[in-house]
């Protein structure tokens, strides 16, 4: 094997890149809280396959299935554990962005309810 | 291992620009061992941060592969002037860091005055020496200018190098760094020339 030192710091870096798997195996991991070992054993590889995979774009839209079966044919992985992996990021993460949202329009709500009322209170005239 | 073929990085560039899952990993699989080397031949450039910059250059490049020109110039020279200049800028906030904690009077212990002058003579000497330092404070040079003053301060026979690596030049081929190292040095000197005359008490 090559020398590979780069590839744990670049890989440690995918996790914040949107578009690469790495970013949904640091989603699963929030979602699951499970430890690097622990992902790698559900993918059915070792950690430098890992973060190999991390540096891959992440499969969407209508090349879903075949973007899955090349990543999973190069690696020797079976496709289902990742598939499960990422549809559960695609739901769950979801959610999560939609709470946040939630909570962030509860939040701006709440703020223009003051404002109004501070507004209102305001003596006029 | 030598650097990727014009023909490696078009064949990537051709799959960055579909839908092939793979190709990031080949991008850095192909260009971070030839960019880290090619940044550590700087020197003052440790490996953690050649590593850093090719890893940034990289992403640069994942995120906008659309950037990238083919008629220009080949991905392996569009990558390595990317890293080069993440290089430079972490560099040169570096050094500015540096510098900025070394405080140019430390001339006065680098180069003591010679033992036989009189305590006044000491004492006019460090004054004069305070107040070029005020106005070359003051004169509202850029944080790379003063860099290389003060090299032109602490260094007795200020070296090529020292120069190169306080102007950032270090990156530029050997030849033109030499030529930018003169003029600059020149330049330099005349603005000191400029800063002493300004001094009333100056008489030199």
């Amino acid at each position: 094997m090559t020398n590979l030192d780069w590839l744990k710091r670049a890989a440690k870096r995918s996790t914040t890149e949107p578009g690469l798997l790495g970013q949904v195996f640091a989603t699963y991991q929030t979602l699951e809280h499970c430890s690097l070992e622990a992902l790698a054993d559900e993918l059915g590889c070792d950690e430098q396959t890992l973060q190999m995979l991390a540096l891959c774009r992440k499969p969407a839209g209508e090349a879903f299935a075949e973007q899955v079966k090349v990543i999973c044919e190069r690696f020797g992985l079976a496709p289902r554990p990742l598939v499960n992996m990422l549809r559960q990021v695609d739901i769950m993460g979801g959610m999560e962005t939609h709470a946040a949202n939630d909570s962030g329009r509860s939040v701006a709500r709440l703020q223009l309810a003051a404002r109004d009322r501070k507004r209102k209170d305001e003596p006029t005239p | 291992m030598s650097s990727p073929s014009r023909k490696q990085g078009w064949d990537l560039h051709e799959r960055m620009m579909s839908q092939d899952p793979t190709v990031t990993l080949d991008v850095f699989l192909t260009f971070m061992g030839p960019l880290i080397r090619a940044l550590e031949r700087n020197p003052g450039c440790s490996y953690d941060e050649a590593n850093a910059c090719a890893s940034d250059a990289v992403y640069a490049y994942l995120r906008h592969p659309e950037r990238f020109d083919a008629r220009r110039a080949s991905l392996s020279t569009f990558l390595t002037q990317i890293a080069r200049h993440k290089a430079q800028d972490s560099y040169r906030s570096s050094t500015a860091r540096t510098r900025r904690e070394q405080d140019p009077r430390s001339i006065f212990e680098v180069h003591p005055p010679a033992p036989n002058i009189s305590l006044e003579e000491r004492v006019d000497l460090k004054q004069r020496l305070d107040r070029l330092v005020q106005r070359i404070e003051g004169a509202g040079l850029p944080e790379r200018d003063l860099a290389g003053i003060r090299v032109i301060f602490t260094e007795e026979r200020c070296s090529m190098e020292s120069m190169a690596e306080a102007l950032g030049l270090l990156h530029l081929p050997q030849e033109e760094m030499r030529q930018a190292v003169r003029r600059h040095t020149d330049r330099l000197k005349k603005v000191l020339k400029r800063l002493c005359k300004e001094d009333p008490d100056d008489e030199s």
